[in-house]
């Protein structure tokens, strides 16, 4: 029996390469065709350079679609769930989001796996507790 | 200890626990000589390529692999504020075990294994604030003064004044 294996969407911000699950992805669009108001920027991930793509994430519990705002889309790659793993536990027990707890090593490199409807969701409430300005 | 040898030497049985003498793995932080327990060091490594991670507090550079293993970075510098530890290629971490928590701490530079007559440690200066927190005491040897840390209790600290995601700021 084969082992299980799991679709990554691999995408970048700014000059750091990070890791979906594909099943998280509704589709893959421009920046440009999306109204400004649906485009999620600043998440924790770090600035955009090229705000080239968007990558269109489910609303959770009924919610509209959010557009994560991305530098670069690179492709997909399988990788064995043997080979993803939980962020070593004290990374896990200090980081301050709950969007990355998963790493898969891909030549050799810790490649953060992102979980995109916790970073949409998260920087959404980041948006809406935001103080106003006096 | 040569800084180019993967790991260190195994303790001698019963080091740093009895007798009288202290076993300490010592290391310079921005200029101080610092140390702690050896016995909570396991090896050395060449640190590899950081990958930063989002979200994470400052004393917390990122993490790295380690044959196969992924080991986070302990920079103690920012942890007590007192600035960041420039991260070289030819930095090296001490990787230690505090309890739960497996870290590797980087440094300016490693030392080694230092012993100290226990009669030569001494009471640490009584102060709360920077690195002052957390030294355990202070020791010197022919190179001068070393301040001694009690490690575990600052990787709580650590972790403790954190704010995980899902938590409320104190």
């Amino acid at each position: 029996m084969s082992e299980p294996v799991s679709e990554l969407l691999m995408f970048q911000v700014g000059a750091r390469v990070f890791a979906s699950t594909v099943r998280d992805v509704v589709r893959i669009g421009n920046v440009a065709d999306v109204d400004a108001s649906e485009l999620i920027e600043g998440t924790s991930l770090g600035p955009t350079f090229g705000r080239e793509r968007g990558i269109v994430v489910a609303g959770l519990d009924g919610a509209a679609e959010a557009t994560l705002v991305v530098d670069q889309v690179l492709g997909v790659r399988s990788v064995l769930d043997s080979e993803i793993q939980p962020l070593p536990a004290f990374a896990a027990a200090v980081i301050r989001s709950g969007a990355v707890s998963r790493l898969v090593l891909l030549d050799d490199a810790p490649t953060l796996l992102v979980d995109l409807p916790t970073l949409v969701r998260e920087r959404l409430a980041a948006t809406t507790t935001r103080p106003s300005p006096a | 200890m040569s800084q180019g040898r993967p790991s260190i030497e195994p303790l001698p049985a019963g080091a740093g626990r009895s007798g009288q003498d202290a076993w300490f793995f010592c290391l310079r932080i921005l200029g101080g000589r610092y140390a702690f327990e050896a016995a909570l060091v396991t090896e050395v490594v060449r640190l590899g390529p950081l990958t930063r991670l989002p979200a994470a507090p400052s004393f917390l550079p990122g993490v790295f692999t380690h044959r196969g293993e992924v080991l986070p970075v302990l920079d103690i510098g920012q942890m007590v504020g007192q600035g960041a530890i420039v991260i070289r290629a030819s930095t090296r971490a001490a990787v230690v075990h505090c309890g739960p928590w497996k870290v590797a701490v980087i440094s300016d530079g490693l030392e080694g294994l230092v012993v100290i007559p226990r009669r030569n440690l001494e009471a640490s200066p009584a102060e709360s604030s920077g690195m002052a927190e957390f030294l355990s005491g202070v020791a010197r040897d022919k190179l001068g003064t070393i301040a001694v840390l009690d490690l575990p209790r600052l990787v709580e600290a650590a972790r403790s004044r954190a704010v995980p995601y899902g938590s409320s700021a104190p």
